[in-house]
């Protein structure tokens, strides 16, 4: 039943590793554009998982274990991210601390510019990252059972020791998982990047590029090295969170 | 010593009402009550798990309604035993060593003397998911009792083993309430594992309690046709008293052993009516009645006699059964001691 659904993650995606030539691959690699846009992608998606880990974590565990009016509104702007078309979250960005909105001009004062910057990258693909890692780590933390934090406290734990013995040994998982999706998330962001900062270029930015002015073939090679470095980031992350074997 | 003041809490749904409650240094004090009756609810009020909307309690004479849990000084074993499954059973039972003033060398004498008689000393490295019932009981005990609690409260210790295990587990409980001299607080629902272990205890129905007293008080003397029930009484009716010691039962004349004033409920334990198909019983009273359904409950039977407009229920062995013939419809002849009425 599952076969076709397999085939069409299979084929295009082998189609794309196996087409381009290795000579290719290695000359891309040589390129300097190629390499700082490969780093640029991976260093801004591992800088926005770190944000949304920062500021993730609290809202998930209140988001888990509390209840409160108007808790629903915040569990649908969280979702709201996925849903809403690239472009637009972009746009949005754009309105909100573009060089004519106010937000912006007050930045660009103390010297912090969003348009066109790293930062603002880090920003967009925070957007639309932190919604799958604050759903996974929710997630959970609701699987923690509260009566293991009611029991840790009444063996003299603390709430923070509580949280640090009991809680995250048992969410961490939830958490690299979160981190994980969430880099996914923001590594393959084009749609709200491009209208925010075409340059400097991040990688899926740098093969539309290559695409358009130079065709398939160029843009492939750029292509292959992201996918490589997604894999190899996403494997070692899978193995490193394996769970332990309970003896 | 713990004492409960007038504590009330409220939740959606339920309440527990003005509750008043007074444990004793060295007690094993049992909360007794049908399942949904707020027992555990007190319980983890008691603990400071849930936030209390009136009332005190102290420990020891020092307030403790406000403390948070991790400072009262109080364990807590869990009906489902709430043990950390990243940790193996050492690290569990050692948990909450490290936030209280315990020398080294008394807690590892602690952590010694539990192991041996919990027998746990081939399970230290095993994780909680591959325990069975008992084991986890068992490390959750240790895992409270290290810390030298000055009170334990147990939720329901026996519901969720075995019966096999549950004779082991009341005997483990009653020689550590013996030989630690901790003072135990258990919530239970049957009434014939609290014969076995308790000293004191409180009946409590819908958020109520209704009588406290020594379990032999509550076993003895109920104040409460719920009482009465819950402590076995299954014979309870309302009377109308006559003169002295003689009440009225639906027409019935009944002779008790101590006179009645007030008095308005007879209770009868079911095993206290006498099956004497000849009339031979002295000392009490005798009626003449039919049997109306038989239940067998596998060693004895549940009887149901009908002395005319009172319904009784006897508890019968087997053999007597047998022994006078007896079934639905039977006329036979039942004796009830004048001494095993109880009136409140």
């Amino acid at each position: 039943m599952s076969l076709p659904l397999i085939f069409l993650i299979i084929f295009p995606l082998g189609k794309m590793l196996l087409m381009p030539e290795f000579s290719d691959l290695m000359s891309a690699l040589k390129e300097r554009v190629v390499l700082e846009a490969l780093g640029r992608s991976l260093f801004t998606a591992l800088a926005a998982t770190a944000v949304a880990m920062v500021f993730g974590t609290p809202l998930a565990y209140i988001m888990a274990r509390k209840n409160f009016f108007g808790k629903k509104v915040i569990e649908g702007l969280i979702d709201l991210p996925i849903m809403i078309p690239h472009p637009v979250i972009g746009i949005a960005i754009l309105s909100l601390f573009g060089r004519n909105s106010i937000l912006g001009r007050m930045l660009d004062r103390v010297g912090v510019e969003i348009m066109g910057s790293l930062t603002g990258i880090v920003i967009v693909l925070v957007f639309v990252g932190a919604p799958f890692y604050v759903n996974t780590v929710k997630a959970g933390f609701e699987s923690v059972p509260i009566r293991l934090e009611k029991a840790s406290r009444t063996l003299g734990a603390g709430m923070t020791s509580t949280f640090f013995r009991v809680t995250f040994p048992i969410v961490w998982r939830n958490i690299v998982l979160g981190a994980v999706m969430c880099t996914a998330r923001a590594i393959s962001e084009f749609g709200a990047v491009i209208i925010v900062a075409y340059h400097p270029m991040t990688a899926p930015v740098l093969i539309y590029e290559r695409f358009t002015a130079y065709g398939l073939k160029y843009s492939q090679c750029v292509a292959f090295w992201l996918i490589a470095i997604s894999l190899l980031l996403f494997v070692m992350m899978r193995l490193f969170s394996r769970p332990r074997r309970i003896q | 010593m713990i004492e409960v003041n007038d504590l009330t809490i409220h939740l959606p749904g339920f309440s527990l009402k003005s509750a008043n409650l007074k444990v004793e240094d060295h007690d094993f004090f049992a909360l007794i009550g049908p399942t949904g009756s707020g027992k555990s609810l007190l319980l983890e009020a008691i603990m400071g798990l849930l936030p209390v909307d009136r009332g005190t309690i102290r420990l020891n004479g020092r307030d403790i309604t406000a403390t948070p849990p991790e400072e009262r000084g109080l364990g807590i074993v869990y009906q489902d035993y709430a043990l950390f499954p990243h940790l193996d059973v050492k690290a569990n039972i050692l948990f909450g060593v490290r936030y209280h003033a315990i020398p080294e060398k008394e807690s590892q004498e602690r952590f010694r003397f539990l192991v041996d008689t919990m027998n746990l000393g081939h399970l230290l490295t095993r994780h909680p998911v591959t325990l069975s019932g008992g084991e986890k009981q068992r490390v959750a005990l240790s895992r409270a009792l290290i810390l030298n609690p000055g009170v334990l409260l147990l939720d329901e210790p026996l519901s969720a083993l075995d019966p096999m295990l549950q004779d082991d587990l009341k005997n483990l409980l009653k020689s550590l309430h013996q030989e630690l001299g901790t003072t135990f607080v258990m919530v239970s629902h049957d009434f014939s594992d609290v014969l076995f272990l308790a000293n004191r205890g409180a009946i409590i129905h819908k958020g109520e309690i209704k009588q406290a007293g020594t379990i032999q008080e509550l076993f003895e003397q109920p104040g409460s046709p719920f009482a009465a029930q819950f402590v076995g009484m299954k014979n309870v009716f309302s009377i109308t008293p006559c003169n002295g010691s003689a009440v009225t039962l639906n027409g019935l004349d009944i002779q008790l052993d101590h006179p009645v004033t007030g008095h308005d409920h007879l209770a009868l334990r079911p095993e206290e009516i006498v099956c004497d198909p000849n009339g031979s019983a002295s000392g009490a009273n005798r009626f003449a009645g039919t049997i109306k359904k038989l239940v067998n409950r596998g060693f004895y039977y549940d009887v149901f006699i009908r002395v005319q407009e009172v319904e009784f229920m006897a508890q019968w062995t087997r053999r007597e059964i047998v022994k006078n013939r007896l079934e639905p419809g039977t006329e036979t002849r039942i004796a009830i001691p004048r001494n095993s009425l109880h009136t409140f």
